[in-house]
């Protein structure tokens, strides 16, 4: 059984941005009239579907949470 | 401020355009950089990539002359005035591209349906004096009393002067290569294997993408069906000259499969709807 608590879970987590963030910074650098090479563009598709995947991850998640329901505890998480 | 508005007349050329740009940029940077707004800005900026290759490739000479922007949004807003440049080559060019449907500003034309080019047996009203004389002939097998009325109106013939007309065609008339017989009931029978010829605004629209593919395919394809009805031509005259002697050889055709003994009816090489 895990022992690990959520908040170390957590913690354990890679932190990573979403790749289509760092794309679209890139992408907005460059000029329009430079076309992308056929290699650039299935680059960037690749990283929107990767992208995509995250954030439809990450959307299930939240209405996971949610839908949680309320409980009462005991401790009270403090540091936020 | 207004500049924001629009291009202000003394903003011209290089400057114009690197001004455009610093705005698209400072408008992505005041954005919340979230990985929504991100995705939807990278796919955007592929679709527009993609329009600029095919407007290169399709028209190099009019993508050279270009001084249309790369950042400002055009009619269609989801893209820039240089791809809105190109729908519109397509449009005058290629095939209409614009009509119909594709009028709505805020649509976008990653995928676009076609309009008929046929007439549209099933619900349209059919205004056979608009019609090539031979099209609406072949119309007494697809709605027999409206083409009937029609032919006793223009040429004085009623359909008991002809033999019983069978339901459905002979399997022999669809493979009479070359027979203008059966590029005309194919243009009637809807079934031309040409998405201009086959398609009604009864029927779901068939979606194409845009792309260079689709581009040049629908374009030859535009070619033929606007051919397909130019090569009726010489048939509307034979029918003209002598409607009843033609119009039994197409009974007969649509019954047997038998073509008339008459050279008239082939297709010529000049013709050739390829």
């Amino acid at each position: 059984m895990n022992a690990l608590s959520p908040l170390e879970i957590l913690v354990r987590e890679n932190e990573q941005v979403n790749p289509a963030i760092l794309l679209a910074e890139e992408l907005m650098r460059r000029d329009a009239a430079d076309l992308l090479s056929a290699e650039d563009v299935m680059k960037a598709e690749e990283i929107l579907q990767i992208g995509g995947m995250e954030i439809e991850m990450l959307q299930k998640q939240l209405a996971a949470f949610v839908r949680l329901p309320a409980s009462p505890s005991a401790s009270i998480p403090t540091g936020f | 401020m207004s500049v924001c508005a629009g291009p202000a007349p003394f903003l011209f050329g290089q400057f114009n355009e690197r001004l455009s740009r610093s705005l698209e940029y400072l408008r992505f940077k005041v954005r919340s950089h979230n990985a929504v707004a991100a995705r939807d800005y990278v796919a955007a900026v592929i679709s527009e990539q993609e329009k600029y290759a095919v407007y290169r490739d399709l028209f190099p000479d009019e993508w050279a002359a270009s001084q249309a922007s790369f950042y400002r949004r055009g009619y269609f807003r989801k893209y820039s005035e240089r791809a809105n440049e190109l729908f519109h080559l397509v449009n005058d060019n290629c095939f209409p591209l614009l009509d119909y449907w594709h009028d709505d500003p805020e649509g976008d034309l990653e995928h676009f349906a076609i309009p008929p080019l046929n007439v549209d047996l099933c619900c349209e009203e059919i205004y056979f004096e608009n019609l090539n004389v031979s099209y609406a002939a072949a119309l007494i097998f697809y709605c027999p009393d409206d083409a009937w009325d029609f032919l006793n109106q223009r040429f004085k013939l009623s359909r008991s002067d002809f033999p019983e007309i069978n339901p459905h065609p002979d399997q022999g008339v669809w493979d009479k290569n070359g027979c203008v017989f059966e590029d005309l009931l194919r243009l009637v029978d809807h079934s031309t294997g040409n998405p201009w010829l086959d398609s009604d605004y009864c029927q779901m629209a068939d979606w194409f993408e845009f792309n260079r593919e689709t581009i040049e395919g629908l374009s030859r394809d535009y070619h033929d069906a606007r051919e397909a009805y130019d090569n009726l031509t010489p048939l509307d005259a034979l029918i003209e000259a002598n409607p009843k002697k033609m119009l039994s050889a197409l009974i007969d055709f649509w019954n047997t499969g038998n073509l008339p003994d008459d050279t008239a009816l082939m297709r010529t090489e000049g013709s050739e709807n390829q």
